[in-house]
């Protein structure tokens, strides 16, 4: 078995290392071959480890492959834990990357950085496997860094697009404010713990929980809740939530297959499912829990509403992103993780699918991204629509469609918690099912429906993708329906992922109250009597009515209620704010130690100052090797009797 | 007179197994070259490269298992002496291989090169080997002597005779003054066999002035093979003297032997004058430090230049004996290990952009590589980053974890000047990479060579990228056979 | 004063002279002889510890063979010694002064340890005691390794010296004879026909 998680990263990575170094030799055809075959071959040994692991319910593995370096008695090492968590991650994972892979062939057909698309694609795969089957806090941080480095690399992948370079920029920087509170909460435990090690570490947690730490005088703050909270900061920064969420919607500047492979299915998802992997460390820490309940909660409902102003099909997506990526946040929060990873994993197939959904209507479109240009494309596109269909029910929560069931049961979890924050939080999850389903559908129907806006050049040329684009649709639309249904059973509410996630006495009530709803029709029969159902219907039939019944009405609404849509849509100030104080602020101090500090202090003083000096000095010293052979023999002779004076008269 | 007769052990011949087969094999290697005509002078070439692969395979097969001494005590075979001997094979095959077409194309392809660097390393393996005063010193002798005779192998070179003038001279005086310092302290301890030495001095206190008089002129011969300044003069004549690849001989496994010298003298067979031979190291340490680095950036010859950045590096070697214990030595150990695979390296580059006619030996002739070669340039780039010591090549742990130990015995100040030497040092390396790739090739000619040179080449650029990712291995190795 | 001290500090005294004239003379072949003196004397200090064996070979290897070498290369090679003395004086004080003060260390720390009473008295053999034979009998038991390592020593040396003189010199005019006898009209003269001149005009 060892040797199978072994391969499941280091394939991808042969992958991206043949399509990376060799590309250009070998061609677009070979490259793409390459790189899908690495990853093809990560997701068969996935479906090996998940049968393995969660069907044949084989004990945890937990080794390490290769002892990097040994430093101070703290070991940096490489190693792999695969438990349940692992597995479901793995699946999800090689999945979503081999569609996303496959439509690449299509949507990528013309550029030409093909190669290198397929290389960092490949790339990703392999880091994001590494960062899931980590069984330690270096190994994690690495993948969390790789990750966000090929995320920058494809942010910017058209990188002659000056928005293109702005936006990968201001992903890289906002991820560098969150990595840095991760990389805090890092050193923090092992300067509490000793180890970088996940069991060491959980062992010894409980240990820590009474303790304090001092960091300004007078202030004793729990040392795990330090922890966790900066731990969470960096989930932050790379789940994009408020108010480091401001690059996402920025990130839709890269070509469509990353924004759904690594924006919206993976990537993004690396904070919840480490968090969950922390689940022993913030179950102690019920300060921590709260601040990530209301993190999540604020996500998930003011990123909904920015979703109902936008125009750009994809940043529409992006934003509903942004909610979900919050609903699981809120699930962590309420010590519900699994839930939270169900939804991680039925969001994972219902975004990649919308995502694609939307690639293909911007191919078909020629890459046009405005749904003000849009509509009526039903006729054209049949399976895109089908499909575009599918995912946005599952989105909004349609029972039996996947994302009910995960959504579901995080609503009952909020609902049932009685942490600080979670009536403030209840409040958001169920306003935020509204405004999924208003956006969602204001998109299907302004794309699918209604009058045809576009120009004439462009509808005659409107037709179905290609092969390579429809089949991914097609098989990411399947786990949209179903996977809900198979798996709500188990990962929702009972204790699927074992001694993966470990869960509070106190917190536990919260997340198996609905257990007595044991089979999936049960639960879509009961979800009549509740909210959530006819908060979706409304959104839906609101959509309708202000879209296709009535198309007068957003401008009237649009104009009777200005300053809120000024405010939605300048995003309610974050970009305005960053740019002011921190990018200005930071641009002012920049620019001092520059003048001051480089300029003058360190090349002035100490660059050339030192580097006079040093040539000096050199020249004499140089004048000391004269090449006579008595000379050397007297400098030696000089410093034997130097050594000796002073050994005698020591 | 017959019981002391009676009292003649045999010598357990196994331990010197792989001395045996590569004196052996030299003798016949010698005879052997006698009957050859040039055209077939290669033979000669693959008989070293095996009698070398040969030697790799009895110390590897012997390897393990408690220190054994042998032949009344002269001899020692144990795990740090397999590691260093099996070291200096592979160096030495790599420096075999390098040299042939450099040879080849200056008409010097003859069997004395091999003989004598074969001599060379039997030399060495005995030094990694003694147990005895007297087995360190003929050691010593057997090495040196082959390489003043390698320096002068081109006596038509006016640079080469001269070189292996001064090196012969100085040499002979620093062996003088080995002896001298052994030939003091056998008078006090009345044993050359290393590990008496070690346990009378342990004994008998290790304050007598005699000891610490013959530790320094041990000490001085010591720092003369290894090259630390005062001791360092022979060294850039030398280097920029002979020939490339004699140079390349010389500045790579011969170091691993120095390295070995001071393990046997110093800390097995005076670890009780710690506090003395501690003082004396820290200052030529710091003195290496200083001036290698420093007079590096005044040169223009690349050869020259690496000749003052050995001496560097052997303050930075030093650095870990002086922090002592099994961290400090391992993490030496580690270091001159390292360092003799970067320092093929860098010559290798320089025999690889060379050619009949032409000495790639200037700073200048690395000028817009980068044009001429990316592949090569990248080689170089990584051989110079590891010397410099930057991350994540090899170059950087081999540092880190010598100043690690330096820290661990609290002498912060030296590490300090540790690191600001090594900042200043890298000036030279970073120039090197700079005239790669931001200046204009002044000569745009192909680059040509055998395809074994440039694989080898490759591969030991590469290496300390690899060697960088995965230090554990090796450092795991180092720990284990000083602790 | 018992009479072998007096014969001690006498050759002892002889030794250190003709040590002083071997790099104070000026004529390279009396130095030579100094040092003939020099090995003569310490030879009879061996002697007198009853190291025969050693003395013998002293006198026999160095005085017989090595110097006699010596003294050949010295007379064939003309020295100028002008030449190699140009920086004797100039560097003089401070050579004194570096002697000096290494004599004043190696005083201090001689006389401080090495006290007569201190180092064990010489044990006197009878006269039916081989010293050839006590060294023969550790040279090839508790010694062979470093015997046999000297051996390679000389071997390297042997290897070395002709490797280093054994070579075809660049732009030397010797001849060879054989190659002389052998040659054949046909290798020097060509032979050019042409038309006799001034008959055509």
């Amino acid at each position: 078995m060892q040797s199978i998680y072994l391969a499941i990263p280091l394939a991808p990575l042969l992958g991206a290392m043949i399509a990376g170094f060799f590309g250009w030799k070998i061609g677009r055809t070979a490259s793409h071959i390459a790189a899908i075959t690495g990853v093809a071959v990560a997701f068969v040994l996935s479906v090996i480890v998940f049968k393995h692991i969660v069907i044949d319910a084989a004990e945890p593995f937990n080794g390490t492959v290769y002892t990097w370096m040994v430093s101070n008695g703290i070991n940096f090492q490489i190693g792999f834990l695969i438990d349940k968590l692992t597995a479901v991650m793995l699946i999800v994972v090689t999945f979503v990357s081999l569609m996303v892979h496959i439509y690449t062939i299509g949507y990528m057909h013309d550029d030409p950085g093909y190669q290198r698309f397929f290389s960092y694609i490949a790339l990703f795969t392999f880091s994001m496997l590494m960062l899931v089957m980590s069984n330690n806090f270096l190994q994690l941080f690495f993948g969390w860094e790789a990750v966000g480095l090929v995320s920058y690399l494809l942010i910017g992948f058209w990188y002659k697009k000056p928005t293109a370079i702005y936006a990968n920029l201001k992903a890289f920087l906002v991820n560098r404010v969150g990595d840095f509170g991760f990389l805090l909460g890092i050193a923090a435990v092992l300067m509490y713990t000793g180890s970088l090690d996940y069991a060491e570490v959980f062992k010894q947690a409980p240990s820590l929980s009474g303790r304090t730490m001092e960091i300004f005088d007078g202030h004793a703050w729990s040392i795990l809740t330090v922890t966790c909270i900066l731990l969470f900061i960096g989930a932050m920064g790379k789940s994009a939530q408020v108010p480091l969420h401001v690059w996402l919607p920025d990130s839709m500047e890269g070509p469509t297959p990353i924004s759904a492979l690594i924006h919206a299915a993976t990537m993004v998802t690396a904070g919840i499912f480490m968090v969950a992997r922390m689940s022993p460390l913030f179950e102690l820490t019920e300060t921590a829990l709260s601040f990530v309940l209301v993190i999540g909660a604020t996500t998930a409902l003011f990123m909904g509403f920015l979703g109902l102003v936008q125009n750009d099909i994809k940043r529409v997506v992006a934003y509903s992103t942004l909610s979900q990526l919050g609903y699981m946040t809120v699930a962590l929060g309420v010590s519900a993780y699994s839930a939270g990873i169900f939804h991680l994993m039925t969001h994972a197939f219902f975004k990649a699918l919308l995502f694609l959904g939307a690639g293909a209507v911007i191919i078909a479109m020629h890459h046009e991204q405005d749904m003000r240009k849009m509509g009526g494309l039903r006729k054209y596109m049949p399976i895109t629509w089908i499909t575009s269909l599918i995912g946005s029910l599952a989105l909004i929560g349609t029972p039996g469609f996947a994302g009910f069931y995960s959504k579901d049961a995080i609503i009952v979890a909020v609902r049932e918690s009685s942490l600080a924050g979670a009536g403030y939080a209840y409040m958001a999850v169920l306003i935020g099912v509204f405004i999924t389903a208003l956006y969602s559908f204001r998109m299907y129907f302004m794309v699918f429906h209604g009058k045809e806006r576009m120009d004439d050049h462009t509808r005659e040329h409107l037709h179905e993708c290609s092969k390579v684009v429809t089949v991914p649709l097609i098989l990411l639309a399947i786990p949209s329906v179903i996977a809900g249904a198979i798996f709500v059973d188990q990962m929702a509410f009972g204790g699927f992922f074992g001694s993966a996630i470990v869960v509070d006495e106190s917190h536990r009530i919260a997340t198996e109250v609905t257990h007595h709803f044991d089979s999936w029709w049960g639960l879509i029969l009961h979800s009549f009597a509740d909210y959530p159902v006819y908060l979706a219907a409304g959104g839906v039939f609101t959509a309708w009515f202000l879209y296709m019944k009535r198309p007068d009405l957003p401008d009237m609404i649009q104009q009777r209620f200005a300053l809120v849509h000024k405010v939605l849509v300048n995003k309610y100030g974050f970009d305005r704010f960053n740019e002011i104080v921190f990018a200005g602020g930071s641009r002012l101090l920049g620019g001092m130690f520059w003048r001051v500090g480089d300029e003058k202090l360190i090349d002035g003083l100490v660059v050339n100052g030192s580097a006079k000096s040093i040539g000096w000095f050199s020249s004499i010293a140089r004048r000391f090797q004269s090449g006579y052979l008595y000379h050397y023999a007297f400098v030696m002779i000089i410093g034997l009797l130097l050594l000796l004076t002073w050994i005698v008269f020591r | 007179m017959n019981n002391e007769m009676a009292v003649i052990e045999m010598p357990n011949l196994a331990l010197v197994m792989p001395e045996m087969f590569l004196l052996g094999m030299t003798c016949v290697l010698l005879v052997l070259d006698l009957f050859l005509n040039d055209r077939n002078r290669i033979i000669t070439y693959l008989l070293a490269q095996l009698t070398l692969f040969g030697a790799v395979v009895i110390t590897f097969s012997q390897m393990g298992g408690e220190a054994v001494t042998g032949f009344s005590g002269s001899f020692v075979r144990d795990s740090m002496g397999d590691i260093l001997k099996i070291f200096i094979y592979v160096v030495t095959a790599i420096v075999f291989l390098y040299s042939r077409q450099y040879l080849q194309l200056r008409n010097m392809f003859r069997g004395e090169y091999y003989a004598l660097g074969l001599f060379g390393v039997l030399g060495m393996m005995i030094m990694v080997s003694a147990h005895s005063f007297l087995t360190v010193y003929l050691g010593l002798e057997l090495l040196s002597l082959s390489l003043y005779s390698m320096v002068a192998l081109n006596r038509d070179s006016e640079a080469s005779t001269e070189a292996a003038m001064k090196y012969f001279v100085l040499g002979a005086m620093a062996s003088g003054m080995l002896l001298y310092g052994m030939s003091m302290i056998y008078g006090i301890t009345g044993s050359l066999d290393i590990k008496e030495v070690g346990s009378y001095i342990a004994n008998n206190g290790a304050n007598n002035i005699i000891l610490s008089f013959g530790l320094v002129f041990v000490v001085v011969g010591l720092a003369f093979k290894l090259g630390a300044v005062p001791f360092h003069m022979w060294v850039p004549d030398i280097y920029q003297g002979a020939q490339t690849p004699v140079t390349l001989y010389l500045g790579a496994a011969p170091k691993i032997a120095a390295f070995a010298m001071v393990m046997r003298l110093l800390v097995d067979g005076m670890e009780a004058l710690y506090v003395d031979w501690q003082q004396m190291l820290t200052i030529m340490a710091v003195l290496s430090l200083a001036l290698g680095n420093v007079v590096a950036i005044a040169q223009t010859n690349i050869k020259r230049m690496l000749a003052y950045s050995t001496i560097s590096h052997v303050g930075f070697l030093l650095l870990g004996i002086i922090a002592a214990g099994p961290d400090g030595y391992s993490a030496s150990m580690f270091y001159v290990l390292i360092y003799a695979l970067m320092s093929t390296g860098a010559f290798g580059m320089i025999i690889l952009l060379s050619r009949a006619g032409f000495e790639a030996d200037t700073l200048d002739d690395f000028k817009g590589l980068n044009e001429r070669s990316k592949w090569y340039a990248f080689i170089m780039l990584l051989i110079m980053f590891s010397m410099a010591g930057v991350p994540p090549t090899v170059g950087f742990f081999a540092k880190l974890w010598v100043l690690e130990a330096v820290l661990n015995v609290d002498m912060v100040w030296l590490a300090a000047v540790a690191v600001l030497f090594s900042v200043i040092g890298a000036y030279y390396y970073i120039r090197i990479v700079k005239l790669m790739y931001f200046d204009k090739a002044e000569d745009n000619s192909v680059i040509v060579a055998d395809v074994d040179l440039k694989v080898v080449v490759s591969a030991n650029g590469i290496l300390m990228l690899v060697l960088g990712l995965f230090p554990g291995m090796l450092m795991a190795v180092c720990q284990q056979v000083l602790a | 004063m018992t009479f072998e001290k007096i014969i001690f500090y006498l050759f002892a005294t002889i030794l250190v002279l003709a040590a002083v004239r071997v790099i104070t003379s000026r004529n390279p072949v009396h130095s030579a002889l100094f040092l003939v003196l020099a090995f003569f004397s310490s030879s009879a200090l061996w002697i007198l510890i009853e190291a025969e064996f050693l003395a013998i070979t002293l006198v026999l290897v160095y005085v017989g063979a090595v110097m006699v070498l010596f003294l050949f290369v010295v007379m064939m090679l003309n020295i100028n010694v002008d030449v190699m003395r140009e920086g004797f004086i100039k560097y003089l004080p401070i050579g004194v002064a570096v002697a000096i003060i290494s004599a004043i260390e190696m005083g201090i720390v001689i006389t401080g340890n090495f006290s007569g009473d201190k180092s064990p008295a010489l044990v006197r053999k009878g006269a039916d005691y081989s010293n050839t034979e006590a060294i023969g009998q550790v040279l090839y038991t508790e010694y062979l390794f470093a015997f046999e390592v000297a051996a390679v020593l000389l071997l390297v040396a042997i290897v070395a010296a002709i490797s280093l003189t054994m070579r075809k010199r660049p732009n030397t005019r010797s001849q060879n004879p054989s190659s002389q006898v052998i040659v054949k009209k046909e290798d020097r003269l060509r032979v050019v026909k042409m038309d006799a001149e001034g008959k055509g005009s």
